[in-house]
């Protein structure tokens, strides 16, 4: 009803217009044409009908429908399962032709309620095979120069031989199995279906090239020296077992080598055998240091287990300099137990020295070891393994107390690679042994978020092929606080969420949702690890706290300890074991490209009186009220309008008897003290040009120099999106008024932030105060 | 020996990338102010990078934003902008004034300025920062006038972007 007398008025107006127009008949033929089709317009308009938009509104259409597997709580469900992959493998390491051998076996159960007609097997070594996609599917113009060596393998048909050579599979047998390969994943053919709660057991002989990581990139692979050693640092070296879950089915997306790995949990043995002069160290416990350690080195290794207070060496500067000056030509074989891991990796060298650190979790002992090269001196024994000690115990406080035995940080150069109980780590000093404060914080920067790994995905194993920020984004964020208790100076917390902006506040077409597979990212660094670490961060300290949020996530961890949990745990558990409602923060942070950018648009100064305002008499007419009818009341009249007289502003609330009386005859003396006695109203409008909702954080400077801050919830966009309206009393007059101060929302826009409103940007700012020094 | 060194630097650097614990970025912010003639440029740059840069071309170490760091800092910093950044108003090569730098954390930002810029009618950038050592490296560059924002991704392949009003 309303609606239509709105569009006659309209219309009168319009013939009244036209009227005016009346001077040429053409200009009115035109006239009326166009109010004819706004008017037109504006009848479409109304009826056009639209879904729900709110950015309040409830995942219920984005997540997957609970089930028994994935509760809608968050947590596994009564019918979750789950496969388990064992191994056994014998492994050389065959440092002059660079060429690693294997023979596995591989014992698949089938603890799923499904029965399996085929297995699905990785092999991530054929993504450097010459028929592999990856540099196929990967665009791009001429590189700067080409060494000979790229050149002929870029242009003139003469690629890396990497990749598996399969010898053979067998069964228990000794029976040939039937198989297809298809690039990186291979198709284990079953005679017969495998039953669910049956296992199956099978023999995989395979070796491949070892590649220079320097000259064909990768995360696994050797560091040439100049003094013609290598440092192997070696992983996805074998084929493993992929994923079967209820979410994916058999998790077999291709390997190009960006998305890393899903992996079912499984116990190790493993040998693995070296040039006698090597030092080696792998995933899971050493299970004969006798065998390949000097007696000298193996009491060192035994004393290293109480060593609470410092780093000791177990293998010596000395004799890892000593050992890289001979070359030997004899063998050793270490040999490995891991229980209940995800994946086996090793670093070996003779330029390795190695030491460690014990550290007490709750009474539980679990060692810290570094690995380094000399080159990697005096940075590495300094640092390493007292980062390592330093990462466990922080994530083991926000997550569950790390559950393996040891964890081990390897100094390759330019890398920066996890795996469980070992990773690899890049920064060395100058050949001087001297190092910038910058090489020593990207070095323990580093070591935080790869030992950080061993909590995510290496034990609450997510699906890394599938989605990268839920390892990489829940990893960085909780780095930032391990890597600030460390060494708060060179890691201040006031770093974040700031340091995402300049990526947010990108042109549109170049932004990607967070909840975006890794392979389809052109910003990965800044998608996939810094915006959901400093979204996480923004949940901890400005919307929920850090008891509800603390609480929250520890439970998300402990829920999907060695389990594989998809995005929507994450997001339910996160609710559900805090009771704040993040829908709107889940749907704007991880499923949209929006940004934040809230502003202070108008200010109003209001004061009291007993006298009826303009809008009291229009409302009372409205009602059909005399004035003096009107109950006794308050009045606020704004500063700015006819109404204000100057006298008001020397009047208290208070001075008005109306209010005194209502006080005194109904508060006790105690409550009379209690009360506030605000003097002016400010009537206070935000803006929100940006997509995002958020928390309005506020700061009110006095005229008198002091300062107070108010929060409003997120929730406070709800009714209108783009402007709100709050009405602040104070007892004193505001200077300055800030939104969010400290930069805590992500905020790509400060220039809307503060009233007065600043005219000066950051280029005059910083020109003026250059000026000035 | 020096040069095959230099090569061989080369030729590491992209394999970094592959590790992923950081990124290659620039963010270069400029504005044009019509009532100050002035185009002010901001340009932010990871400090690492930028060091590895420049002790490569110069030779020396430079120990950016440390208190062992050259004194003629600004000089390798001014010779380096003007030579990888480059900036064309109106269809004419500028030079831009340096104002100066500030250390933020990681990052370098850079304050240069156009001024003396009456109508404001094409600008193109010629943004090389760092792309010779990191082939993975994007610079970001932003223009602002008045309400009017345009932000372009450049790289090694795609290095110009050009605007006109």
């Amino acid at each position: 009803m309303i609606k239509k007398q709105l569009n006659c008025a309209n219309y009168k107006n319009q013939t009244y217009k036209m009227k005016k127009l009346l001077v040429a008949v053409l200009l009115t033929v035109f006239s009326t044409s166009f109010f004819a089709q706004e008017a037109e317009q504006k009848t479409t308009t109304t009826k056009k009908a639209h879904y729900n938009e709110s950015k309040f509104k409830q995942l219920h259409e984005e997540l997957p429908t609970p089930n028994n597997e994935h509760r809608a709580s968050g947590a596994p469900g009564h019918e979750y399962t789950q496969q388990q992959v064992d191994y056994k493998m014998n492994i050389v390491l065959d440092e002059e032709n660079n060429k690693i051998f294997g023979e596995e076996t591989i014992t698949y159960h089938n603890n799923s309620k499904d029965h399996l007609e085929y297995l699905w097997v990785q092999l991530d070594q054929n993504m450097r095979a010459p028929d592999s996609n990856t540099p196929e599917i990967s665009g791009g113009g001429p590189d700067v120069m080409y060494s000979p060596s790229k050149f002929t393998k870029t242009f003139m048909g003469k690629p890396f031989q990497g990749g598996f050579n399969i010898e053979f599979i067998k069964d228990v047998n000794g029976k040939d199995v039937n198989y297809l390969i298809n690039k990186t994943m291979m198709r284990i053919n079953l005679p017969k279906p495998l039953a669910s709660g049956e296992k199956y057991v099978f023999k995989i002989k395979w070796w491949y090239n070892i590649n220079d990581y320097f000259v064909d990139r990768g995360r696994s692979g050797y560091e040439p020296f100049p003094d013609g050693n290598n440092l192997y640092v070696i992983a996805q070296f074998f084929p493993r077992m992929a994923v079967y879950n209820n979410v994916e089915g058999w998790q077999n997306l291709q390997f190009t080598g960006r998305s890393e790995f899903a992996l079912e949990f499984g116990n190790y043995e493993v040998t693995i055998t070296t040039p006698k002069d090597h030092i080696l160290n792998a995933t899971g416990v050493l299970q004969n240091p006798k065998d390949v350690f000097t007696s000298a080195q193996n009491k060192r290794y035994e004393d290293s287990k109480t060593a609470f207070e410092n780093p000791v060496f177990i293998v010596t500067p000395e004799e890892a300099l000593a050992a890289e000056k001979g070359r030997s030509k004899e063998t050793k074989t270490w040999k490995f137990y891991a229980e209940n891991v995800r994946d086996f990796a090793f670093a070996s060298s003779r330029k390795l020295i190695w030491d460690a650190m014990a550290v007490n979790l709750n009474g539980k002992t679990v060692m810290a070891y570094s690995l380094y090269p000399n080159e990697g001196n005096p940075l590495w024994e300094e640092h390493s393994t007292r980062a390592v000690a330093n990462t466990l115990k922080v994530y083991s406080d926000f997550t569950f107390d790390y559950p393996y035995p040891q964890a081990t940080s390897v100094n390759a150069d330019r890398q920066g690679m996890e795996y469980p109980m070992i990773c690899w780590n890049f920064g060395r000093p100058d050949k001087d042994g001297k190092y910038s404060e910058r090489t020593k914080k990207g070095m323990i920067g580093v070591i935080t978020h790869e030992v950080g790994h061993n909590f995510f995905p290496m034990i609450v194993n997510s699906d890394e092929r599938m989605w990268t920020w839920m390892d990489e984004g829940i990893n960085s964020f909780v780095e930032i606080y391990a890597e600030y208790i460390y060494d708060p100076v060179l890691f201040p917390l006031t770093d974040y969420p700031k340091n995402i902006v300049g990526y947010m506040s990108g042109d549109q077409s170049g932004l990607e949702p967070i909840m975006s597979q890794g392979e389809d990212l052109t910003n990965f660094g800044s998608n996939a690890y810094g915006k959901p670490a400093a979204g996480l961060f923004i949940l901890r300290e400005t919307v929920m706290g850090h008891k509800l949020f603390d609480h929250a996530f520890k439970t998300y961890a402990q829920r999907w300890k060695f389990k594989h949990p998809t995005p929507a745990d994450f997001f339910r558990t996160m609710e559900d074991a805090s009771a704040v409602d993040l829908d709107w923060f889940w749907r704007g942070w991880f499923y949209t490209t929006g940004a934040n950018d809230i502003g202070i648009k108008e200010v109003k100064k209001y004061y009291v009186t007993d006298k009826p305002t303009k809008r009291a008499e229009n409302m009372a007419k409205s009602y059909g009220i005399a004035l003096d009818k009107l109950p006794p009341s308050l009045y606020l009249v704004s500063e700015d309008s006819p109404e204000f007289k100057n006298d008001l502003k020397s009047k208290k609330p208070e001075d008005y008897n109306l209010l005194s009386d209502y006080i005194n005859e109904n508060f006790s003396s105690e409550e009379k003290t209690a009360l506030k006695s605000p003097k002016y109203f400010y009537e206070l409008v935000f803006e929100k040009p940006g997509d995002l909702v958020m928390p309005i954080i506020v700061e009110f400077e006095y005229e008198d120099g002091t300062k107070e801050r108010k929060q409003y919830p997120a929730e406070i966009w709800r009714l209108n999106d783009a402007e709100v309206t709050k009405v602040f009393p104070s007892s004193k007059s505001i200077k300055k008024i800030t939104v969010d101060p400290d930069e805590q929302t992500a905020d790509i826009d400060l220039g809307n932030n503060s009233w007065p409103k600043q005219t000066e940007n950051k280029f005059e700012k910083f020109k003026k105060d250059q000026i000035k020094s | 020996m020096q040069l095959k060194k230099i090569i061989v630097i080369l030729l590491v650097l992209p394999l970094f990338a592959f590790t992923m614990h950081k990124y290659y970025v620039s963010l270069c912010e400029i504005e044009y102010l019509k009532e100050k003639q002035s185009v002010q440029i901001i340009l932010g740059v990871f400090i690492d990078d930028l060091e590895f840069t420049l002790n490569k071309n110069i030779g020396k170490q430079l120990n950016l934003a440390s208190k062992t760091e050259v004194e003629n800092v600004d000089d390798y910093y001014k010779k380096y902008l003007s030579e990888h950044l480059l900036v064309s108003v109106n269809s004419k090569n500028q030079s831009f004034k340096y104002i100066g730098k500030e250390y933020d954390g990681d990052i370098v930002r850079f304050y240069v300025e156009i001024s003396g810029i009456k109508e404001f009618k094409s600008i193109e950038i010629t943004n090389n920062i760092l792309i010779n050592e990191f082939p993975d490296q994007k610079n970001i560059v932003k223009i602002k006038v008045k309400d009017f924002n345009k932000t372009f991704y450049l790289n090694k392949s795609n290095n110009k972007s050009l605007l006109k009003f």
